[in-house]
């Protein structure tokens, strides 16, 4: 299948906007702009495109709730805090394909009939601000941005938004919370933020990946996009590799690709040939699955079935020589430095999950352990305010249901078998 | 109270927002480079430029990880250690780090030239383990590149 | 209609509202922590917890809104369990210092344990150790406690809008700081310790020294201070006053309290309080008995009176004393002593600016409802700054702001810097030419009502174009426009009036100017007002020219009804007013002064010369609860019980009538009982059986007061108009003078505050408000600070034909130009005694705003 996502990006000069025209750029942008916005709307329903950013949700369904809002202005934010462990898909289109997202933040700014457009980006991508900035000023220059783009009266201006290291700014009201200026941490919900989004006007917060999608469904067509992949989850998908495979990186792929597949066919298996232990399929807060669950279709519909789910398609393979504890251990140690710490079951339980974790991987764990972290996270699963503390809790039930032995042994033994 | 420059800078950066008080994040950035790190005084210039309160200038810059609240050496070495890096071997390279050049995690060379801050993922799985050193990202690292890259910065 | 299940009772409901309200309205309880009916709702401790019909996740109560059908469960084994979850979360990392913690007995967390929480604790490591922060003189800090629930946040940035506290850092880490990690240095309202449901943030005054399971008597009161009137809870122990707090749902206040209120009172139990009368022996004053200084007053006042007449004895009311003290001190120097020499420092500006007022619009104009102005979509705030001189009002025009409404300022508003979008800056005494230039465009852009002619020929002469006021005043035409174009298009304006306008050159002027304002867009006026009872006097009679209820002693008809129900002839002309008896003292014709609870050498501007004048008069009595710098003049002074001691009545500045009660017990008499006392000695008989006995003959005598009883108040349902009939009738014609400020150009000028931490006389001993704010300050502009080159500290000499202070500097970025910020609260610095004054002829205050001043390095 030829790539549309990561089209070109091997190409030195890939983010100038005259590389990207050459290769067929922002022929899309003027076709949205001759069409009424509700049929654009249409065209994405007809996709049946996604959300790519981890909750998977229908793109036309949360469009059409902020175009029924009746108030003005309406504001488009691109959420590029990839914040999700394991995860380096966005990256690749912020640094190297910039053009992309920003003609396809054109086409959904007119389609919502939004007239500001901010795109979040994370703390840790600081050369992404520049060439994203550098690329939009671009944009400016050649009308495909501003007041009136390319002469048809159509209003929308685009800017960075740089976060400063807060994984949670990923949730799209803490997001808005940020981008206003405050503590990144979820509001309350509803009223939802396609009717009281950023300063309080109907937002619609998607992903990068999600909306980089948006000039090639209108080039091909809703019909045309919907029959690629995955038939109740169409599109391309950037997966992203990462541990213990011999070709680790990023892989657009059609959306359903097999797991199994992905690991060895195109990452090329395991290195040096060991055994695959885990694998964590849709970055850090997503069920990890043991090496004989990963026969699985890599879509928002179908690894819930599996006992997974797709999250932000970042694969993560861990083969023997890794200490699942430790892992596990370290995962928490991530969600308690990221918990907002707003409410109680998520500030204070992860801090205790990663200390229990601790001991046991130390060697120092006591009786009781697996209990106790079972049910300090069972206090935490579906109690928390934002899905973070839910991930964290699911992470220590799901390492224990699959991998409950190695655990035991640490704790019996205060040694680790894997170790060296 | 900011240079003449950065009142210009503050101005572009608070047109782009509807309200003053979006610009504060931004804003803060230019103050910890401003002032070298976030002192009481670079809160209190943010908070009198955007007429935000203060307090709130000072809870807002403690929130994020990223701002530098407490004083840093010239250069920051942000090191990932999350999963992805941790099992290609990013544990080995603190401990490098700590014996090579005395950097203890959240600490700064006596020198003032490096501080080592440890990062939760920085996006670069693909390539672990990987850093940031300033604005500037190293992927695939070994104790010997480790010790390459860093000899560039003084 | 709707109607919602909770627990299988059916709930209905006139609108919809959270879970937990439809909850407690039916009497199911439902723990909460982060919830607090004063504040935005934040769903964080997950503690509300509930199941709910058709939704697969547990929902906060305190967050979900009820809809038509809902379905609730609250009491489950599960949802028992995740009570119990979550309370272990949170003593994780909480000490169990409760024998220790003064929360103790109050605590929510603590009682919420007991109902529902873990029994046995599953935690092995270390809990997070914070020391306690004894940084701050009134509060104190212990983060160990803090379940940050942000409830103490969420008060100080949404209710009290000072945003001095915010949580630092995030996740397990966050806690409670003010921004400089130590001390608040905020407005020390309190009311975060109001809110703290734990021992995080708590008052230091009563550190250890207070248990709720101890509190003897708790007595609902009316604050000491200032003319808001607001409600609080006195809880004492062993006969101290252990602790000030608010009650929710109390009228005006609701809940909060300012600093004043909560920490100031500790003058009532302060070691300086006078304990017995003293009397002048060869020139010093002298411990003596009641007997025999109430004998001696008695004798020496009936034979000045006889010998000289009435005429040559004044009486000064108490703005701090009840409704009864003041309407007995009337009726004795009316009755007893036969003069209507009696006035009080209303004088000032309060009691001739109301006048002025509702000789234009009414009695009754200044009387609106405090809580009313957070609903204005407008509010104007002229000569003043509400949120220091009335704290409680000025939360309400922060909440208005808040709510959507514009706030314009004119001069120096510093608690409300970041609520009004346009504050305006005249040059010194100038206001008049920027308030014709308001007053012009309104006129041009809405047109005369038609209603008020006395005032519309007024109007019709002003044209003062917006060149001519940016020319005057150096304001930004722009400014002035928004200024107009924002009050034309209000609906329901607002115009605070504070004491600097009323005590500046031209005051009547100004305030015809406002008048006319207010007319022309159908606005309420609000006459700030600093002291508790300023209100009150006037109304009870405290005033040369009018009787109880206000009624002019000119008036034959009136005077008749009172000297039938007094059963005594009146004189008929009125008497002399605060300044007439100073100048008549200073010229040796008046031979005793009454002075009752007012420290007038400290309080009357050109302090010197007041001094002086009381040194002419013969025969000195002072009435008070400190040897004040006016007692310590006096030829008897007799100790009087203070507000904390005595029953009685306030009127506030809304003219709502509120009871004072007796909190703790000293030996001692009232000051109507003591002036009661005197006139049975001068043989005209006056017995009350108590204050209410008083105030019952009041609602007889005063036609304002009419048929009130004490019942009537119970609530704060005593709004103005009372059951009796107010006065009628307008002015036909306005007086006013223009007057003469100083010329602005390149002079130091001297600019009075009133600061939030003092009233003066009272707030010296108190304590905790004198370790808030220590000393007298000049505050001057960096740019005062440049030319005169002086930094924070350095000492500055500022003077004036009348005398000479030296203070300590305070470089301030909100103080403009050549303005010296000068206060009125602390022995021996007193900006008033700087100020040589000239009376406004028709309101008679003193021109103290924009008075010139030689300032040099000290
Ligand atoms: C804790 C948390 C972190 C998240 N991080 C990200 C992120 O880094 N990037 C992202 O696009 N969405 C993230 N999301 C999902 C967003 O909340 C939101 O669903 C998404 O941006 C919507 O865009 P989409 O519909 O295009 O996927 C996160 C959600 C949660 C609860
Ligand atoms: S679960 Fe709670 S504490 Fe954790 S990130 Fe979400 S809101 Fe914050
Ligand atoms: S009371 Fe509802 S979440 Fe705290």
């Amino acid at each position: 299948m030829e790539k549309v996502l990561l089209k070109n990006i091997d190409n030195p000069d890939s983010a100038d906007i005259g590389q990207y025209l050459k290769s067929g750029g922002y022929q899309s942008l003027p076709k949205a702009l001759t069409m009424e916005p509700k049929d654009i709307i249409e065209e994405v329903k007809k996709s049946g495109l996604r959300g790519r950013g981890g909750a998977g949700f229908p793109v036309a369904m949360k469009w059409t709730f902020a175009s029924a809002d009746p108030k003005f202005p309406k504001y488009l934010l691109c959420n590029a805090d990839e914040g999700e462990p394991g995860t380096f898909k966005d990256r690749p289109i912020l640094e190297k394909n910039p053009h992309l997202l920003i003609e396809g933040m054109a086409i959904s700014g007119h389609a919502l009939k939004a007239e500001y457009g901010y795109i979040y980006l994370r703390g840790e991508y600081p050369a992404a601000k520049h060439i994203l900035e550098a690329a939009i000023g671009q944009a400016y220059d050649k009308g495909f941005l501003g007041d009136d783009i390319l002469g048809k009266g159509i209003r929308f201006h685009l800017a960075v938004h740089q976060g400063a290291g807060a994984y949670i700014c990923g949730e799209e009201t803490a997001l808005i919370e940020s981008l206003e200026g405050d503590k990144g941490q979820p509001r309350i919900k509803p009223p939802f933020p396609v009717n009281v989004g950023v300063f309080s006007k109907p937002t619609v917060v998607n992903n990068v990946e999600t909306l980089s999608n948006l000039p090639y469904v209108l080039e091909i067509g809703g019909e045309a996009y919907s029959k690629i992949g995955s038939p109740d989850c169409p599109g391309p998908k950037i997966y992203c590799v990462s541990g213990h495979v011999e070709r680790p990186g990023v892989y657009e792929l059609p959306m359903g690709t097999n797991l199994r597949d992905i690991i060895y066919t195109h990452c090329g298996g395991i290195r040096g040939g060991r055994q695959l232990k885990a694998v964590i399929p849709g970055g850090i807060s997503t069920p990890v699955l043991p090496p004989d669950k990963i026969d699985c279709p890599m879509d928002f519909v179908n690894m819930p079935k599996h006992g997974s789910m797709l999250g932000s398609g970042a694969v993560i393979v861990m083969d023997e020589s890794v200490c699942l504890v430790k892992v596990c251990y370290r995962a928490l140690r991530f969600f308690e430095h990221e918990s907002c710490g707003k409410c109680t079951p998520c500030r204070e339980g992860t801090g205790w999950l990663r200390k229990i974790l601790g001991r046991i991987e130390n060697g120092e764990g006591m009786d009781g352990d697996m209990d106790l972290l079972l049910s300090v996270s069972g206090n935490m699963l579906g109690k928390t305010f934002c899905p973070l503390g839910d991930g964290a809790a699911s992470v220590v039930q799901n390492f224990i249901k699959h991998f409950r032995p190695e655990f035991e042994e640490h704790l019996r033994t205060g040694a680790c078998t894997v170790k060296g | 109270m900011f240079s003449e420059e950065a009142i210009k800078e503050l101005d572009g950066i608070k047109a782009k927002y509807p309200t003053a008080r979006a610009a504060l994040l931004p804003a803060i950035y230019v103050a910890q480079r401003e002032f070298g790190w976030l002192s009481a005084d670079a809160y209190e210039a943010v908070a009198d430029i955007l007429g935000v309160p203060r307090a709130i200038a000072r809870g807002v810059g403690t929130f994020y990880a990223m701002y530098k609240n407490m004083p840093a050496g010239r250069n920051v070495v942000q090191l990932c250690t999350n999963v992805s890096c941790m099992i290609l071997g990013a544990e080995k390279l603190v401990d490098f780090l700590k014996n090579k050049y005395g950097l203890e995690p959240g600490g700064t060379t006596p020198d003032k030239r490096f501080s080592l801050v440890i990062m939760e993922c920085i996006g670069a799985c693909g390539t672990a383990p990987a850093m940031l050193v300033n604005d500037d990202f190293y992927e695939n690292l070994t104790e010997n590149s480790i010790e390459g890259i860093l000899g560039k910065y003084k | 209609m709707i109607t919602v299940t909770i627990n299988g009772r059916e709930i209905k409901l006139e609108k919809p509202v959270t879970v937990l309200q439809a909850a407690r309205s039916a009497g199911i309880k439902i723990p909460t922590l982060c919830y607090h009916e004063q504040l935005e709702k934040y769903g964080g401790c997950r503690l509300c917890l509930v199941e709910v019909e058709k939704m697969p996740r547990l929902q906060t109560a305190c967050t979900l809104m009820t809809t038509d059908g809902m379905a609730v469960r609250t009491e489950t084994e599960a949802i028992a369990g995740v009570r119990r979850g979550i309370l272990e979360f949170l003593l994780i990392n909480h000490p169990l210092d409760c024998p220790y913690c003064d929360k103790a007995g109050e605590c929510e967390l603590q009682d919420l344990v007991e109902k529902y929480g873990p029994t046995a604790s599953r935690f092995r490591e270390m809990k997070r150790k914070v020391p306690e922060s004894l940084e701050d003189p009134v509060l104190v800090r212990n983060m160990e406690r803090c379940i940050v629930c942000t409830r103490c946040v969420r008060m100080c940035e949404g209710v009290q809008g000072a945003s001095a506290i915010s949580v630092i850092s995030r996740g397990g880490h966050s806690h409670i700081e003010p921004f400089s990690g130590g001390k608040f240095e905020c407005e020390y309202c309190g009311n975060c310790v109001s809110v703290c449901p734990v021992g995080a943030i708590m008052s230091r005054l009563h550190r250890h020294s207070y248990r709720p399971w101890q509190v003897v008597s708790e007595t609902e009161t009316i604050c000491p201070y200032c003319g808001v009137g607001c409600t609080m809870v006195v809880q004492v122990r062993d006969d101290v006053i252990k602790r000030v707090v608010p009650r929710i749902g109390t009228p005006v206040n609701n809940g909060l309290l300012c600093s004043r209120g909560r920490f100031g009172y500790e003058f009532v139990g302060s070691g300086e309080r006078l304990t017995g009368p003293l009397i002048r022996k060869n020139g010093v004053l002298e411990e003596s008995t009641w007997e025999e200084a109430i004998g001696l007053v008695a004798n020496k006042l009936s034979e000045i009176r006889d010998k000289f007449g009435g005429g040559a004895v004044a009486g000064i009311a108490s703005p701090r004393c009840t409704n009864e003290d003041n309407y007995v001190f009337q009726k004795f120097m009316r009755v007893t002593l036969g003069t209507n020499n009696i006035d009080s420092t209303a004088r000032l500006g309060f009691a001739g600016a109301q006048s002025f007022i509702e000789n234009i619009f009414g009695q009754g104009a200044t009387a609106n409802l405090i809580p009313g102005l957070s609903n204005s979509d407008a509010v104007l705030v002229i000569g003043g700054d509400p949120t220091a001189v009335n704290p409680i009002l000025g939360l309400q025009v922060r909440s208005c702001a808040r709510k959507g409404g514009t706030i314009l300022t004119v001069g120096h508003v510093k608690g409300l810097r970041h609520y009004s979008p346009v504050e305006v800056k005249p040059s010194v005494n100038t206001e008049d030419v920027l308030l014709e230039g308001i007053v012009s465009a309104l006129k041009d852009k809405k047109g005369l009502p038609g209603s008020h002619a006395a005032l519309e020929e007024k109007i019709k002469i002003i044209a003062t174009s917006p060149q001519d006021v940016t020319k005057a005043c150096g304001i930004r035409e722009e400014h002035l426009l928004r200024f107009v174009e924002v009050l034309a298009s209000s609906a329901t304006p607002s115009v605070l009036i504070g004491k600097e306008l009323l005590q500046s050159a031209g005051a009547s002027y100004r305030l015809l100017l406002i008048c006319a304002l207010n007319y022309l867009v159908n606005g309420r006026i609000y006459l700030l007002s600093e002291r508790a009872n300023e209100q009150g006097l006037l109304d009870v009679g405290c005033v040369p020219d009018l009787l109880p209820g206000c009624r002019p002693v000119g008036y034959e008809e009136f005077r008749k009804r009172y000297e039938s129900l007094w059963k005594k002839a009146l004189p008929e002309k009125p008497g002399l007013s605060l300044f007439g008896m100073i100048d008549a003292a200073r010229a040796g014709d008046l031979k005793s002064i009454y002075i009752m609870g007012e420290n007038l050498v400290y309080n009357v501007p050109d302090s010197s010369a007041v001094e002086a004048a009381l040194k002419k008069v013969d025969f000195v009595v002072v009435q008070d609860i400190f040897l004040t710098e006016t007692a310590k003049l006096a030829d008897v002074v007799l100790p009087a019980l203070s507000w904390g001691e005595k029953e009685g009545t306030f009127t506030n500045m809304e003219r709502r009538i509120q009871r004072l009660r007796k909190s703790v017990h000293r030996q001692g008499l009232e000051d109507w009982r003591i002036i009661s006392e005197i006139s049975q000695n001068m043989a005209v008989k006056m017995n009350y059986a108590d204050a209410e006995g008083v105030f019952a003959e009041m609602s007889r005598v005063s036609p304002l007061h009419r048929d009130l009883a004490y019942e009537d108040l119970e609530g704060g349902k005593a709004i103005y108009p009372y059951k009796g009939e107010p006065l009628r009738g307008v002015a036909a014609e306005i007086r006013t003078d223009r007057g003469t400020g100083m010329e602005a150009a390149g002079k130091f000028f001297l600019r009075i505050e009133r600061p939030l931490f003092h009233s003066g006389t009272l707030s010296r001993r108190a304590k905790a408000l004198v370790n808030i704010y220590a000393g007298a300050v000049a505050r001057i502009s960096p740019e005062a600070a440049g030319s005169l080159s002086v930094k924070d500290g350095d000492v500055l000499r500022i003077s004036t034909e009348a005398g000479s202070l030296e203070l300590p500097v305070s470089v301030d970025q909100s103080v403009d130009g050549r303005c010296i910020m000068l206060t009125n609260n602390f022995e021996g610095k007193g900006a008033f005694g700087l100020i040589r004054y000239a009376l406004d002829p028709v309101i008679e205050a003193p021109a103290l705003d924009g008075v010139e001043v030689r300032v040099e390095k000290g």
